[in-house]
């Protein structure tokens, strides 16, 4: 759709850069958006890492995110492994594809959250910054740096906040978003303070981009790179994560019998990350009933819990019914035999794995398929994923 | 007293699991019988599940705004088949909603950071029927 957006205004697609998530793995690990079934879902995944190497070279692929592996309950060892893990499984997807490693490598990018717990979160960052430089140049054959550097973004983390006294999860954010930089972190997101109470209203909005401008602009703290490096504690820190990460890595590999594709993905069939992820949330959930760790104003310094008002945003159906006529107005002027020639190729085109999807969903959307029309017809040749649930 | 059996759902498109999961292993923790429906369930199908499996009490957990629109849906959908199970609701819902999620049959809510034992209380207490009615 940008593709297609783009040209339609007469910016060829060599030209656009841009970013997608794109990352089909923790989906199913954690955020459960999913539709297609794993590895029909990893099709369309090589599809685009190979459509924009060829075509698109200032695009990233994909951004491989342990943001929500984390917010689903893991531990930073295991947001840092899995995510990496994954990021693994998408290169060994690209060279399955044919494509050669520093054809597409520079262009992935990752994205990691910013928790609590000051230093582990910077040692992650360093740690994941190291692994993935060995990983690329050794097990990979990567040449180019730029393969084996690890750029990302990075959220603080909305699990870490708290519906009781909003007001303080200004200062969890400060904190959390402080880490992120000094881990080095190339952009970031701050959370709004009602974060765990609504979407935000346009006042916690701003207090969150001025906390990430007190941060660039009056605490110098992103004039030095690495600035914590050579810290006794932080480096011994940044080893114990890159050794736990390694046994982890060393689990995976195992499960695909020595390779990091067909572990990540066996490693979701068989709810193996799914379950660790439910194991950690619950160990740290009885942590904080024990009152073994703290959560301000949530098992400790209760006092003025009771006067929480904050002003929280209202999502009305009105928005929904606005959105629905825009939809039905542009259905109604697109050219609908055109729409149906576009749907009838990409369903030919899904059902050969060796075609790649791109073109097909560029021609839907140049005739104003919808995203809905698209995914349905995919579905009828891919099916849908049903997770089993499990506690 | 046979052990209370409930069950825990998610509706719509809300695939925030966290808070379902450790909700249920606290709840079996506690001695309760705990049946999980799985992500994307319709009122409908959780209406259908609780009612085939008798339970005492349905939890719904909510984390993406919609709980105004479908956990009233529920309540609904559980009384069209004739059957009076309290529906508990958790997850991400503001004090100010709280008031109009009861008038329309919500026996309790519980929001963020609702510790361990009262979890395990209120759906004790809406098991035995104390919230029924209350607010309506």
């Amino acid at each position: 759709m940008f593709v297609a957006q783009a040209e339609t205004a007469g910016v060829p697609r060599a030209r656009l850069g841009g970013t997608l998530q794109n990352d089909i793995l923790k989906e199913y690990q954690a955020q459960k958006e999913f539709v297609f079934p794993p590895r029909q879902s990893m099709r369309l995944v090589r599809d685009t890492v190979a459509f924009t190497a060829n075509e698109m070279p200032r695009w990233h692929s994909i951004s491989i995110s342990g943001y929500h592996i984390r917010e689903a309950g893991s531990t930073a060892a295991e947001e840092l492994a899995f995510t990496l893990g994954n990021g693994f499984a998408y290169v060994e997807l690209a060279r399955q594809a044919g494509l050669p490693v520093d054809s597409f490598a520079p262009r992935l990018s990752f994205f990691f959250n910013a928790h609590i717990d000051f230093f582990e979160e910077i040692a992650k960052y360093r740690a994941a910054r190291r692994i993935w430089a060995r990983w690329m140049k050794e097990r990979y054959g990567a040449t180019n740096e730029r393969s084996m550097q690890l750029r990302f973004h990075t959220q603080t983390a909305g699990v870490s906040l708290t519906a009781q006294q909003p007001e303080v999860n200004l200062i969890r954010t400060a904190i959390e978003a402080l880490a992120g930089v000094l881990g080095g972190t190339q952009s970031l997101h701050t959370n709004s303070m009602d974060e765990a109470l609504a979407l935000p209203t346009e006042k916690a909005a701003r207090l969150a981009l001025r906390t990430q401008q007190v941060i660039a602009y009056e605490t110098n703290v992103a004039h030095v790179a690495d600035p914590l490096g050579g810290s006794h504690f932080v480096e011994a820190l940044t080893d114990e994560m890159e050794r736990r990460a390694e046994e982890i890595f060393a689990r995976i590999d195992e499960m695909g019998r020595g390779s990091m594709l067909e572990g990540c993905i066996t490693g979701i069939e068989e709810n193996w990350f799914q379950g660790r992820i439910a194991d950690s949330a619950y160990e740290l959930e009885r942590a904080f009933n024990r009152g073994e760790r703290t959560i301000v104003g949530v098992n400790r310094f209760l006092e003025g819990n009771e006067e929480d008002n904050l002003d929280i945003l209202k999502i009305t159906n009105e928005d929904e019914r606005k959105q629905r006529e825009r939809l039905s107005g542009v259905k109604r002027e697109r050219n609908e035999p055109a729409v149906l020639d576009a749907l009838d190729r990409l369903a030919k085109d899904a059902v050969d794995p060796e075609v790649n999807l791109m073109p097909a969903l560029i021609d839907a959307s140049l005739a104003y398929a919808t995203v809905g029309e698209m995914m349905n017809t995919m579905a009828g040749v891919f099916g849908r994923h049903v997770e089993v649930p499990t506690i | 007293m046979a052990a209370l059996r409930v069950l825990v759902a998610k509706v719509g498109l809300d695939g925030h699991d966290r808070g379902v999961k450790v909700v249920a292993r606290l709840l079996r923790d506690a001695g309760i019988e705990v049946i999980y429906t799985g992500l994307f369930q319709t009122p409908e199908t959780v209406a259908a599940a609780a009612v085939d499996e008798d339970v005492d009490v349905i939890g719904l957990s909510m984390l993406s705004g919609a709980h105004m629109t479908l956990a009233p849906l529920v309540v609904q959908a559980v009384r069209a088949r004739g059957a009076d199970i309290p529906v508990v609701l958790g997850g991400i819902v503001p004090n100010q909603d709280v008031e109009e999620l009861r008038a329309a049959g919500i026996a309790a809510v519980l929001g963020p950071g609702a510790p361990a034992d009262e979890v395990v209380r209120t759906i004790s207490t809406a098991a035995r029927g104390e919230h029924r009615h209350q607010g309506v």
